[in-house]
């Protein structure tokens, strides 16, 4: 999967989205665009649009202006349920996990399998095709748990948020967006979740990761996109602005945009 | 790729084994004490094990067991029902109603259950769409239905005279009572609905996280009208059957029944947390209670005693599953 950003067309692009609450503006004019097979990471202070963006590209808020654009046609979300239906799975801080179900469960929550035959027409659920695609699936992303039988309450924190991710995975095709995947998490729990996700996207699925914490950026990212009171105020590579540009452009110290990529 | 993640995941992961064992514990604890129970019954009641004794402990049971079937779907969705007793007596007396006018018997027991449903589907409906807690929402029901069965019967007993409807509670079925095979049918199809579907899947999901379980995709609205609609029928079908045995309609029949039924359920390993219960555990927790109830009868203990023994066991059991839960929650 090769990454030429001058010919690819992003998965997930916004044109020119704003979007106002009363007299706050959220957004104003802004362009993002997600291109396959990378992370880009949503940098910013509390503040500054990062979760009205996410909202938007997931379907739960609708822009005031502008377009959303799928492989560069245009998409409108009424709900989380329609971009899910156009391939964007999220996965939410706070997580979405069944505590008391096993990860096959978790997994496959709301999208159960049913026995093939007579049994399915009798809403049987298949339950060792769903354990044995679930343990192949979390094998595939390098998702170490004892047993899948084990009830999510039992698994750590970055074990859990690891289900969860890989249950996006497992679902949206096209587009996963993870808002503060490891902010509950410890640091080594963390770099647990940060592996996956890279993981995630060399098999295929281009990521948006937003997150405060800046050096978890710069690890994973390979690109980002810093919002300031509500506009793009630039974009970094990870592997040559430093830390301080970083900060200094998500605080307004410094005004010029950075070098892209 | 980095290599900070290699080993921490082994390091962090706990043992598959607390919750298998807290189940499969609580599961054999419980029928050990159905059998401790017994045996100390059979030594010290007289009459026990006699044949009457038996089959009317399996007539009792089948009209409790009903219940407490019923209350397990909406105990694990986190919900409760307390209007199940009413229900019960609503329909007795409806059965009763409509055969003393000589309203055939298929039509009768057809319209009661299909009232029995609608009202249950009713408390779904208000707990779902009008967001209420599920225990004030059936605490009304209760209320209402009891006031409308004492209304409807005048406040006295009503015979039919209907030896069919009244036969069906008497007799027996290779050597046991057609009212325990009703249990037994119910409870392999509450089984079956509860353990091997996807909707009963989804009745574990939405107990488990509800907010979870909508964003899932899952029909929170749909799965709540059907447990509630399940445990309406259900009391209903209860209701027909106590109504049969005692050949007439009580208007008082089932008060205080909720009370049996949730025990059942929640001795049986039924979370009023949500998302943990079982049809076989709710069988042995009706299989405790009359137990109970019956062997302290005989010993000619006070009928209350049971009572107070059934309340205080609902109230350590709630107590130890409260434990569990927040140790969970902090470990």
């Amino acid at each position: 999967m090769e990454k030429t950003a001058a010919t690819a067309i992003p998965v997930l692009a916004a044109r020119d989205v704003s979007k106002r609450f009363g007299n706050v503006i959220a957004l104003q004019h802004i362009d993002f665009e997600l291109y396959p097979g990378e992370i880009v990471a949503v940098i910013g202070d509390n503040g500054a649009g990062k979760s009205t963006l996410i909202k938007i590209l997931a379907g739960t808020l609708a822009p005031d202006s502008g377009t959303l654009l799928m492989r560069g046609k245009p998409v409108s979300f009424a709900s989380p349920r329609d971009a899910r239906a156009a391939g964007i799975e999220t996965v939410y801080q706070d997580l979405a996990l069944a505590p008391d179900l096993d990860v096959p469960a978790n997994l496959f929550l709301g999208r159960e399998l049913r026995r093939p035959g007579l049994l399915g027409l009798l809403d049987v659920l298949d339950v060792p095709a769903m354990r044995a695609r679930a343990a192949a699936h979390l094998d595939a992303l390098g998702v170490k748990i004892k047993s899948v039988d084990q009830s999510v309450d039992t698994l750590s924190g970055g074990q859990r948020q690891s289900v969860a991710v890989s249950r996006s995975v497992f679902w949206g095709r096209d587009v996963v967006i993870m808002d503060e995947p490891t902010a509950a998490l410890s640091v080594a729990q963390s770099a647990l979740v940060l592996n996956l996700i890279k993981r995630v996207r060399d098999a295929g699925t281009p990521v948006v990761l937003i997150s405060h914490n800046l050096p978890q950026v710069f690890e994973a990212a390979d690109r980002m996109i810093v919002l300031r009171h509500g506009s793009r105020v630039g974009t970094l590579d990870p592997k040559v602005a430093t830390m301080e540009e970083a900060v200094s452009l998500m605080t307004g110290a410094l005004t010029a945009p950075a070098a892209g990529s | 790729m980095s290599q900070i993640v290699s080993g921490a995941p082994a390091a962090q992961s706990r043992p598959a084994r607390p919750r298998l064992s807290w189940e499969v514990a609580l599961r054999l604890g419980l029928l050990l004490i159905v059998i401790a129970l017994a045996i100390v019954f059979t030594l010290t009641a007289p009459g026990f094990l006699s044949p009457q004794n038996l089959e009317n402990n399996e007539r009792q049971m089948a009209v409790i067991g009903i219940l407490a079937i019923g209350e397990t779907f909406v105990i694990i969705t986190a919900g409760i029902d307390l209007s199940v007793g009413s229900m019960l007596g609503f329909s007795g007396i409806l059965m009763a109603l409509a055969l003393s006018h000589g309203i055939a018997i298929p039509l009768a027991l057809g319209a009661v259950l299909v009232i029995a449903t609608l009202l249950g589907l009713f408390n779904g409906l208000l707990i779902d769409t009008a967001a209420l807690p599920p225990f004030i929402v059936t605490l009304g029901m209760l209320g209402i239905l009891r006031g409308f069965t004492q209304i409807f019967g005048n406040g006295q007993q009503i015979g039919f005279g209907n030896s069919a409807f009244t036969d069906f509670a008497a007799d027996n079925f290779l050597g046991i009572p057609q009212l325990f095979w009703m249990l037994v049918i119910i409870a392999l199809l509450a089984a079956y609905l509860l353990h091997l579907t996807r909707r009963g899947r989804h009745v574990f999901a939405i107990g488990s996280n509800l907010e979870g379980a909508r964003r899932a995709g899952i029909n929170v609205r749909g799965v709540t009208l059907f447990v509630y609609a399940i445990s309406g029928l259900l009391a209903g079908i209860a209701g027909l059957l106590l109504t049969a045995r005692q050949a007439q309609g009580d208007p008082n029949a089932g008060t205080g029944y909720e009370l049996d039924a949730i025990a059942a359920a929640v001795l049986g390993g039924a979370s009023l947390f949500g998302a943990r219960g079982s049809i076989l555990g709710t069988f042995l927790g009706v299989l405790l209670v009359q137990i109970l109830t019956n062997g302290l009868n005989l010993l000619n203990f006070d009928p209350q005693v049971a009572r107070i023994v059934e309340g205080a066991l609902l109230i350590a059991f709630v107590y130890m599953d409260h434990w569990r839960k927040r140790r969970l929650a902090t470990a």
